[in-house]
Parts: structure tokens; sequence; C-alpha cells
């Protein structure tokens, strides 16, 4: 009679294989493709290691800011932070939800901040020195377009990111996000990034140009990873590393 | 293969759904007894509040014990002891920081959010407590979902996943019902969770678009944040087709649910221990069943940092009777918020009567409004009115209108602030909640 026996029942049931269907934006329109339990597990495996690497580790906590349509990237996320013993607290990447970002910033004090977004960014520039708020944080994890902005603060933020189905992570090194080799191919066309998937994913995904500028750099990184690493543009600038 | 055979099965957990009230109220007191010593050995709130009010657990040895020596608690008193000791869980933690595995919060409309300390393994606690609701809506192994509009009380896929079903990311946050509704098309969901500004952007859509169709594959859509008025969900139901249940903040312990026959909110009585009660200067007294009282209450599954005796604020009625459905747990009717009730130099205004003339304009019928104030007592009603300007032609005459009902249902003539209800909506910070009386 407890919230635990209710979910034992349910492990009763018999799932499918399928856990998402995930549809994101490319350059031509909203493409689809699915997820599945397997390939969680394997997200969240490779979300562990990349989360560790940032000195994530038990006891400490993190603050994730996503959108309720971001499970299949926040799933893993999450596995990835309770597989390190990692507490959590949750706020939307939405501006308007700037203020549960701000509190849950204050009260919990986390090692790590992880999504931000240039909205919620925006939000809190209105009622607070962003700079300021984050430059204590040791590990800030933004979206594309929010990284410039905590970087010219002087807050030491890396990038994160989905890249259609794919998430991209970088290390402490910041030369460009990591997209996890085994699962998924990157490549840059014509200035713009693209994604397929790797012959791992059940659910075939041809290479499917994403309409987002960057380029792709290949060959280890200094992290000892020989994932390749994306680097986007915002607002036409290159993200360099270390900028 | 267990989802399949159950299909037809009303129950996903039987014996716990139609439990004899009298073993249900007997699991309560051993779950309250258990509960008073874990939470004044482990929690510094309860121990200096108890320790205040010469309470310890060796003296509570029933329910009735429980009931008449525990003090109630409110949001107040947690706030007060978080502002004075600097502990972001106001002192209810009854466990090392390290072992929560999250921490959500509320939505912080009417103030600071507070915080919800939460341990699990397989699914966040509000979701999970919501399992036994989507299967009676009809949610089935390899069922599709929708992704909820937000996490704002952890993420909600886990829950759906818990029993088998598929989650299908889309957007379904404010300004992208067209979206959903190509998504319903194409992926013919079971199950959408909804919020209110969803409603209301539909409406404006159901002109142009057969949303009976397109929502055809639904079992059943849920809608939460605040009360649909009885129009709105007539409106849902006959001309839209969708099977609606309404749920609500079972006194943030869990959530309460309606079940098929629409009547009423079932508290899992397992995981709450629920009172009605009206509380005034000189004590406390149960309000006879049905009558209207506050609903207070005890968390029974909560090791982190449970609410024991929490006074909600929610004016509930509250009944054991058994459900048509077959359910024993206790149902409740919510009428509103305790402070809700506004006071036009001294004439009593209910949010209810305003709705309801708000609702009665073709311009208005989305009902999006909310009362202005900064405290209960008011020398005039300020109403600020979200209109539809594709239905409205002249927004004085409009209000001329709609002064005049509202001063019918109320007796006060109130002071309109009339905006689009794009703009209205846009005020929101929160996806679970519009809030109704903000202040100025």
């Amino acid at each position: 009679m407890t919230r635990a026996d209710t979910l034992a029942r349910a492990g009763l049931l018999d799932r499918p294989a399928l856990a998402y269907v995930v549809r994101f934006p490319a350059a031509d329109g909203t493409r689809e493709t699915e997820l599945t339990w397997a390939e969680l597990a394997r997200d969240t495996e490779w979300a562990t290691a990349r989360l560790r690497e940032h000195g994530l580790a038990a006891g400490q906590r993190a603050l994730l800011t996503m959108s309720g349509f971001e499970g299949f990237w926040g799933h893993a996320v999450i596995g990835a932070l309770r597989a390190l013993k990692v507490t959590y607290g949750i706020a939307e990447a939405m501006g308007w939800d700037h203020r549960r970002t701000s509190v849950f910033h204050r009260e919990l004090r986390p090692h790590a901040v992880i999504g931000l977004s240039a909205e919620t960014l925006e939000g809190l520039s209105g009622v607070a020195d962003v700079g300021e708020m984050f430059r204590p944080t040791s590990v800030v994890l933004a979206r594309p377009a929010a990284v410039p902005v905590l970087r010219a603060l002087g807050v030491s933020a890396c990038l994160f990111s989905p890249l259609g189905p794919a998430l991209a992570l970088e290390c402490p090194e910041r030369s460009g996000a990591h997209v996890n080799a085994a699962e998924w191919r990157v490549a840059e066309r014509d200035g713009e990034l693209s994604v397929a998937a790797g012959e791992q994913r059940t659910s075939p995904l041809p290479e499917t140009p994403l309409g987002i500028p960057g380029r792709v750099a290949v060959g280890r990184c200094a992290c000892g990873s020989q994932d390749p690493r994306v680097l986007f543009s915002v607002a036409g600038r290159p993200l360099s590393s270390r900028s | 293969m267990v989802g399949d055979r159950d299909t037809a099965d009303r129950y996903f957990e039987p014996q716990v759904e139609t439990m004899p009230r009298r073993r249900l109220r007997a699991r309560q007191e051993e779950r309250v007894l258990e509960l008073v010593g874990y939470a004044y050995a482990n929690s510094a709130f309860y121990r200096e509040l108890w320790d205040g009010h010469g309470v310890h657990p060796r003296d509570i040895r029933s329910l009735a014990d429980f009931r008449a020596r525990v003090p109630f608690i409110t949001k107040d008193m947690v706030r007060a002891y978080r502002a004075r000791t600097g502990d972001p869980f106001g002192g209810l933690l009854c466990v090392p920081g390290e072992e929560l595995t999250s921490v959500s919060s509320s939505s912080g409309t009417t103030g600071e959010p507070e915080f919800f300390a939460e341990i699990w393994q397989d699914a966040p606690p509000l979701v999970t407590a919501q399992v036994r609701d989507l299967w009676e809506l009809g949610l089935r192994p390899g069922d599709r979902v929708l992704s909820p509009p937000g996490t704002f009380r952890n993420l909600m896929d886990p829950g759906y996943q818990a029993l088998g079903a598929v989650v299908i990311e889309v957007d379904t946050w404010m300004g992208r019902m067209h979206e959903v509704v190509e998504a319903m098309r194409t992926y013919r969901p079971a199950y959408l969770q909804m919020m209110y500004p969803q409603m209301v952007e539909l409406e404006h859509l159901a002109e142009k678009t057969d949303l009976k169709e397109a929502f055809s594959s639904l079992k059943g859509a849920s809608c939460a944040g605040q009360p649909l008025s009885r129009k709105m969900r007539e409106r849902i139901r006959d001309d839209w087709g969708i099977d609606v249940y309404e749920y609500t903040s079972a006194a943030d312990t869990g959530t309460a649910w309606e079940c098929r026959e629409h009547d009423g909110f079932h508290l899992w009585e397992d995981t709450v221990f629920a009172e009605c009660v009206e509380v005034g200067e000189d004590g406390w007294r149960d309000v006879p069943e049905g009558d209207l009282g506050e609903l207070v209450a005890t968390d029974l599954d909560n090791r982190a940092a449970p609410l024991i005796r929490y006074r909600s604020e929610d004016l509930v009625r509250l009944s054991g009777e058994t459900c048509g459905c077959g359910r024993t747990h206790a149902r409740m009717w919510v009428a509103g918020r305790r402070g809700d009730e506004t006071l036009v130099q001294g004439r009593s205004v209910v949010l209810r009567d305003v709705w309801q003339a708000v609702e009665d304009q073709p311009e208005t019928v989305a009902g999006v409004f909310q009362i202005v104030r900064d405290r209960r007592e008011v020398d005039e009603l300020l109403l600020r009115v979200g209109y539809d300007p594709a239905l409205t032609g002249d927004v004085d005459a409009l209000a001329g209108r709609l002064g005049e009902a509202v001063r019918e249902r109320t007796g006060v003539k109130p002071v309109l602030d009339m905006r689009t209800e794009e703009d209205l909506l846009k005020t929101m910070t929160s996806v679970a909640k519009f809030p109704r009386v903000v202040k100025r």
C-alpha cells in the first residue's frame, strides 16, 4: 500500500520496447525517430560518463532546466544524475519560469546547472546579476544561445544541446560538444549540421540536415574521447572554444 | 500478457482501491503511529513544534490521540521556519539531503515556491500517485501519450511509461495547439495532459478545425491547475468529444482525480490521511460529512519530508461513501480556496459568481479573468478580463454588458480592466496555474 507497491504492480505489465517517439526540428520541417528502452539505457550510460568528467559525484546537487517535450534526453540525464547519486532540482526551461530557477539556485546552491536556456537568462537578467549568480557555480551546461551570454559575463559555461534526437555535451576542455559516436553520426554540410542514426539504433535515420549552423571537429579531444564534437554558430559567429 | 488480460478490469490495484473502509482506517492508524515517531526523531520542524505543544510520540497511541494532540501546520509556519533557519526545506526533511533523489517545487504563483523533497526508484512520486487514475482513464500498455506541457513537479514520462505507454514528444505549451492537433491526427494518442490555457487556445481553433475528429483517438484527457467551469466542460465533452478528467492537489501530498463517474475527486487514502475541519480562534471541529470544511492532510507515504496535519486552505466537501465506480477511498468536491472570497465594502464576492457572468458573454466565454486586490477587504471590485479579439467588435460595449452581468450576479458593480485573452494568459508564470486572485 505504497507508491512502491503500485510501481511493483506496474512492473508486471508487458512494456513495449519503445519508450519515446522523438520529434525534432530539421532543415525541412519536423522529423521523427523512435527511442527504445535499450537505447535509452545506453544514452544514460553515455551521459553518466560525460557528467562524471565534469566532476559530478555523490552528495552534490544539480539544477536541471528542461521542457516537458524534452524527456528523450531529460530521461537519460536524470538517469545519469541518479546513477551518480546527485540530487537534482527541476525547473522549466521557458523564460517565464526564471523565478524558480533563481530560487532553486539560491536555496540549493547546486554544483551544476544543466540545460540553462537563453530565455531563462533573459528572464533572470531583469531581476538578478546573472554573472554574479552563475560564476560561483562549478559546472554550467548551457544551451548554445545562452553560452556566449554567460561567457561574456565571465561564467565558464560549457555547451549542452539536443542535436536532433541526439544529445551534444561539452567536456571541461570546452572544445566542442561531444556526440556519442557509438550511436550517432554527425556531419557538416555547407556550414550546417546534420545527424544520422548509427548502426546500433533500431530506428533508421538517414543523414538529416538540421538547419543548425555549425561545424564538426573530429579526432581525439584533450579529454581522451574520440567522439566527434560539434561547434555551434550563434548569430553568425562560431562558438569557439574558451571564448 | 497482464496488460491485455486486465484491459477490461477497472482497478489497477483492486485489493487496495476497494478495500473496506474499516480496514483502510486501520492501515492509516498503523501508518500514522509509525509516522509520528519517525517525524519526531528526524524532523527539526516537527520536534520543535510538538515540543512546544507538549506532544511526544509516546502519547500518541491511536488516530484519536493523533487528532486530539498533534497540532495543525500551515504553509506560513513552514515558510517562517525556513526564513528563520535558512533551511530550504523548512525543517521538514527527515533524511540527510544527499539521500534525496530530486527536489521539485510548487508553482510559486502566490509567493516563494516551496520545495518538495523526493526519494524514488522508478518514477517520481507525483506521477506515481496518478498511475491508478491513468489506468481508470483507460491507459494501457502500448498506448501513446503526448508529452505534458511542463516538468514543474518533475518529469512525468516515467509514470506513463510505467503503464507501458509510449511518449510522443510534442511541445504542448501555449501557442502550439495547432501542432498538437496535427500530432493527434498523426499519432492517435490515447491520453493527453492539458492545462487551462490550452483549452482557451483550442476554443479559438474550434472555429476552423474539426476537433472532434482530431481528438477521436483519446481515451481521455486530464486537466488540472484550476476547475473547469460547467460551460467549458460541456464544450470539451459534447463539442470536442473528449472525456475530460479533472484532477487537483491532494493538499500537496499527491493528486486527487475524478474517476469515470466524474463525481468528485478520489483521494488515495493509503497515501494520505484526510480530515475535513473547521478551524476557528477557539479551536477546531470536524464538519459533518458532506459539509464544507478545510482539507487537512497527512502524508502516509513520504519518508523524505512528510506533511503532517497540513492545512491546505482548500475548502472541500468530503465523503467516505463508496463511489459508483466501487472504490472505497474518500472523494472530495472542491469549492474554492480559503481567502479567495473578496469582501467589497462588506459584501461577499466569490469567484464562481464572477466566472458565470464572464462566461455568459460570447466574447469572454473562455472565462479568462482575475480579481485584482491587495487585501481581502476592498472598496471596489477590480476585475481583469480577457476577451477574444476575433469575436469582439466594441470593447466598451462588451465592458458595459459584462459590468452589468457581474453586478447582477454579485451585487457589486466592478471596475473592469479589459485585455485580450492572449495578453492575460501571457502573465502566467506556471504551467500548472492561472491565478484567479492576484495583487495589483
